[in-house]
């Protein structure tokens, strides 16, 4: 029996010596002045004006670097995952400024991919502005990965024409806004009362944690409150699941947009497509109720970051490109642009005394933001989709609230314990 | 096999331009891109190969079996097994019923008549399985599709329900696939000596008995490469599922072997595990296809 | 002729619903952008417009990919025609030990789940240092066509009477004269017909071009640049279908050219 057991292990030694190279190839140490400088930042709804100060960004960072051409490349937001886990796995090949959610930060660092950008943000005229809460928000055990570029919280869009002429008013409670929902689509059946979405995780988590539930615990008794009454608004008497079991966080700013829902569950980044669609004027924003009657529902503090590859043959050009994308000027694009939050502290101030639209959002950040658990264990709970196939499975009726969450608990600890 | 008997002309051929220099090329194509990594497929997935491993230099574990008992004890693994058996099988018997059907079809049929549709068929087939699942995504997309507007059906998702959803797949695959079989089956009917049939007919068979008792045996090794063929694309489908349903459908209800492997691998980082499940793919393909080809050898039909 | 009527139009019908998605593709290229979301669609449109590939060529850049996707699937079939023409003549004209095993093993090969191995080939193609370039595509199809191009190639070259390079020999040719100059030219209707399968299965890639191709977008190749289209808001289906018949076009062509080539082709990989 030893015997055996000594062959299994000079065998095993012997094959995993074939096994892959363990260390991605690194690229060669060089700070290159000139050249392609790949970008790579998240696709969104309606990207156009994003687009159009980006552009404008990549003409002027091109007119100060000779022989400089920025490449910027959109990535969509689901797919994300398989992108950055191919660019963490070549370097070579792996662009040189990324901008990323702030929940997968833990991830990516934990795979090596990031450069630390402490110096870089040290060195930066505008670094002193950076919030020190949001600045270590992008920093894990003391190393600064990421320079914070805007931050998004989630409150309810109601369209007030509709609110108006059906005699409603914004609900003050969870339980009230699933019975507005229902009444909206009783009274006009071409809308939807609330737009949700099956795959819109940040849109249900606030109901999870209304009712005093959390992604650690999700088949604990208030995790299971709050993922019915989620769950509740995918019934044809608000949002049919045939239409609503598949739809994304972007699919909701659509439909609201295209004039397709009395409510909708969207971000302040979200407000240059609501803006851009049939809905312009004709709707108002108040923060997520809670469980009781003037609470807020805890929002998911959202926020994107800059980075920079590590193995960037283009340091130098790349931090410049991220000061460049965070500077204010272009932190104030943005949000004229697309609603982006700017991350500095005078920025924000800047526009919080000018502009009342985002007072709800200001409101909601104030109330309490929770985040998902800081851990490389929830990348692999997003990519695998824990929390949207329990929704969709309760939604679609193949499985019950308690069986979906037992199952989801089961794969969310899986994955926090490796 | 008419050329192999080794003739003096061959001999003597033999001693300047051996087949091993002939063989070469392919050898050298083949060794380092084909064997190699199949062993390597096979050494990854009894491998602890995560991300850390990748990229992050830690040592890579050898772990046995763990990933073959992680997959087995996950119920999604069996529900993703079973979806990829039954739905290969159901699209190689209809690929092969609609393609059988086309070819006698096509021996029937003026002349003009069997052009219009060889051509028809042609172009399904050249059409990559990319743009073939984009058009068919077009027609029955859920809002702007066309057969929703004929059918008056607006709103209805037609990649709700599992079933549909694998149903309007497959349908796109069959598409894809029919053609081959019926070009060629239809060759292959062609090249029957008529005599043969007509003395089936004398003997007072129907078309329908002719068809089994003569023509299908006949067109046995054609049929042989038919079914092999369908097989081995059918199980491996990924485009078509992967772009139709959105990489796996609704909570996950339209995963087949293949996007269930890449996802494990690419998007959670688990290429020891994604490998075992491509390991259990290639012995599934392996095991099907020499059974069918026992077969074939039992009823003496040569290789 | 009355007794053909009823199958005449049956096959009639079937060619139509075959067809229709080829149809309904390009009408939808060619229509305006207006037409494309109108409540009642027609199948026809009578102000057909080229803006949907103007906008695809010219915005989206899909000259590019399509020039990548054919250097790609070119490379593919001469490559693999040529390395698949001398393996097929050792396994036809030579009778050699593990001969039998070979031809076992190249038909083998064929099943093999290529889309199972992109794993260990990412990592392969990594430590070579060629991920992000159109050369790691063209490796790894020039691999995967090889064994079914053998195996087609086979029922060619048996096909060529041994007398003609008796002849050939006679009249002082060497060995390698005979491969290239009397072999290789006979073959050739052959190796188009192993060509278009080579062609179709480099063109096609979507899986390997996806993963292959990390952050180079110069070098995406047609499928990939197809699903990028797919914007998350409202999908432009004018332009997915200009881009669907760019990418379609060059193997119907293809497809016309050899046609007949096909058929027996693959008739002759069975029958030999």
């Amino acid at each position: 029996m030893k015997k055996r057991i000594a062959g299994v292990a000079v065998a095993a030694a012997l094959l995993t010596g074939c096994a892959p190279s363990t260390n991605a190839p690194a690229t060669s140490g060089t700070d290159e002045k000139t050249g392609t400088l790949r970008v790579w930042l998240f696709d969104e709804p309606n990207r156009t004006p994003k687009e159009a100060v980006i552009k404008a960004a990549v003409e002027e960072f091109q007119a100060a670097h000779q022989g400089v051409t920025v490449d910027v490349q959109y990535i969509a937001v689901e797919t994300r995952a398989e992108r950055f886990k191919g660019a963490f796995n070549d370097p070579a090949s792996a662009p040189d400024v990324v901008e990323f959610g702030n929940t997968d930060l833990a991830e990516y660092v934990n795979a090596g991919g990031l450069a630390d950008i402490g110096a870089d943000l040290d060195g930066w005229a505008e670094g002193a502005d950076l919030a020190a809460d949001l600045r270590a928000s992008a920093t894990v055990d003391g190393t600064a990965y990421g320079l914070p570029w805007w931050v998004g919280v989630r409150a309810l869009h109601y369209r007030t024409d509709v609110f108006t002429e059906l005699g409603l008013t914004p609900p003050a409670t969870l339980a009230e806004l699933t019975a507005t929902a229902k009444t909206i689509r009783q009274r006009k059946p071409d809308l939807f009362g609330v737009a949700v979405g099956g795959k819109y995780t940040f849109g249900a988590l606030p109901f999870v944690w209304a009712n005093g539930g959390d992604i650690t615990a999700l088949n604990s008794a208030q995790s299971r409150a709050g993922v019915t009454a989620y769950t509740d608004l995918l019934k044809d008497d608000n949002c049919p699941p045939q239409q609503c079991a598949d739809l994304t966080g972007g699919k909701t700013v659509e439909l609201f947009a295209g004039g397709k829902a009395g409510m909708a569950i969207l971000g302040n980044f979200n407000r240059a497509a609501v803006e851009a669609g049939t809905v312009k004027g004709k709707y108002a924003v108040v923060p997520l109720p809670g469980v009781t009657a003037g609470s807020i529902a805890p929002a998911f503090a959202g926020g994107n970051n800059l980075g920079v590859m590590k193995n960037t043959p283009r340091r130098t050009l790349a931090a410049d490109f991220l000061k460049l994308l965070g500077s204010k000027n272009y932190q104030l694009k943005m949000f004229d642009a697309m609603g982006n939050l700017p991350t500095l502290t005078s920025a924000r101030t800047e526009l919080a005394a000018k502009d009342a639209t985002l007072k709800p959002f200001l409101d909601t950040i104030a109330a309490g933001t929770k985040f998902v658990p800081v851990d490389p264990g929830w990348g692999a709970i997003d990519s695998q989709a824990v929390i949207p196939t329990m929704l969709q499975n309760v939604a679609t009726g193949r499985s019950t609230v308690d069986a979906a969450t037992d199952e989801a608990a089961a794969a969310v600890s899986a994955a926090l314990k490796k | 096999m008419t050329t192999i008997d080794a003739g003096p002309a061959v001999k003597g051929r033999a001693r300047t331009l051996t087949p091993l220099w002939l063989l070469l090329p392919a050898a050298a194509v083949l060794l380092p891109l084909f064997v190699y990594p199949i062993y390597q497929l096979g050494l990854l997935s009894v491998l602890d190969f995560r991300q850390a491993q990748v990229s992050g230099g830690q040592p890579t574990r050898f772990i046995g079996l763990d990933n073959y008992t992680d997959l087995m004890s996950a119920p999604r693994f069996w529900s993703v097994l079973w979806a990829t058996v039954l739905f290969a099988a159901a699209l190689v018997l209809v690929t092969l019923a609609v393609g059988a059907a086309l070819a006698v079809l096509l021996t029937k049929v003026s002349r003009w008549a069997a052009y219009t549709l060889s051509l028809a068929a042609m172009a399904a087939w050249a059409a990559p399985a990319m743009t073939g699942s984009t058009v068919w995504m077009f027609l029955f997309d859920t809002n702007l599709g066309l057969v929703n507007r004929v059918l008056g059906w607006e709103g209805h998702n037609w990649t709700y329900e599992r079933l549909d959803a694998f149903a309007l797949v497959g349908a796109v695959v069959v598409w894809h696939s029919f053609p081959f079989v019926m070009v060629t089956l239809y060759a292959g009917i062609k090249a029957l000596p008529e005599q043969v049939l007509e003395a089936a007919q004398l003997d007072g068979a129907n078309p329908w008995q002719s068809f089994w008792r003569v023509t299908v045996p006949m067109l046995r090794p054609i049929i042989a490469i038919v079914v092999i063929q369908s097989i081995i694309w059918d199980f491996k489908i990924f485009t078509q599922i992967y772009v139709m349903t959105n990489g796996g459908g609704i909570a996950g209800q339209n995963l087949t072997l293949n996007v269930y492997a890449y996802q494990q691998a690419f998007a959670s980082s688990e290429y020891g595990l994604g490998s075992a499940i491509g390991v259990v793919m290639m012995l599934i393909l392996l095991a099907v296809t020499l059974v069918y080809l026992r077969l074939l050898r039992r009823s003496g039909e040569p290789l | 002729m009355i007794r053909r009527l009823v199958p005449n139009t049956i096959a009639l019908i079937v060619a139509l619903v075959v067809a229709f998605p080829i149809y309904w593709m390009v009408l939808s290229a060619l229509k305006p952008a207006g037409e494309i979301q109108s409540a009642s669609p027609v199948p026809w449109t009578l102000a057909p417009s080229l803006e949907s590939f103007q906008r695809v060529l010219q915005v989206n850049g899909f000259g590019r990919y399509f020039m990548n996707s054919l250097i790609v699937a070119l490379a593919v079939v001469v490559l693999s025609g040529l390395v698949a023409f001398l393996a097929a003549v050792a396994l036809t004209r030579f009778r050699f030990r593990f001969r039998t095993t070979l031809l076992v093993l190249f038909l083998i090969a064929q099943m093999v789940p290529i889309e199972a191995l992109t794993i260990p080939l990412f990592f392969l193609v990594r430590d070579l240092g060629a991920l992000n370039t159109l050369f790691s595509l063209i490796l790894v199809h020039f691999a995967f066509t090889l064994p079914l191009a053998v195996w087609m190639l086979r029922g060619f070259v048996a096909a060529i009477p041994d007398e003609i390079e008796e002849a050939a020999q006679l009249d002082g040719a060497s060995r390698w004269q005979i491969l290239w100059r009397i072999l290789f030219p006979l073959v050739a209707p052959g190796l188009a017909a192993t060509g278009v399968f080579s062609f179709i299965t480099a063109w096609n890639d979507f899986l390997f071009a996806r993963t292959f191709i990390i952050s180079a977008t110069e070098n995406q190749t047609l499928p990939m640049a197809l699903l990028v289209f797919f914007k998350p808001d409202e999908n432009d289906w004018g332009g997915i279908m200009a881009a669907s018949v760019l990418m379609t076009v060059p193997v119907l062509i293809f497809f016309l050219f050899v046609q007949r080539r096909l058929v027996s082709g693959l008739a002759g990989a069975v029958k030999d």
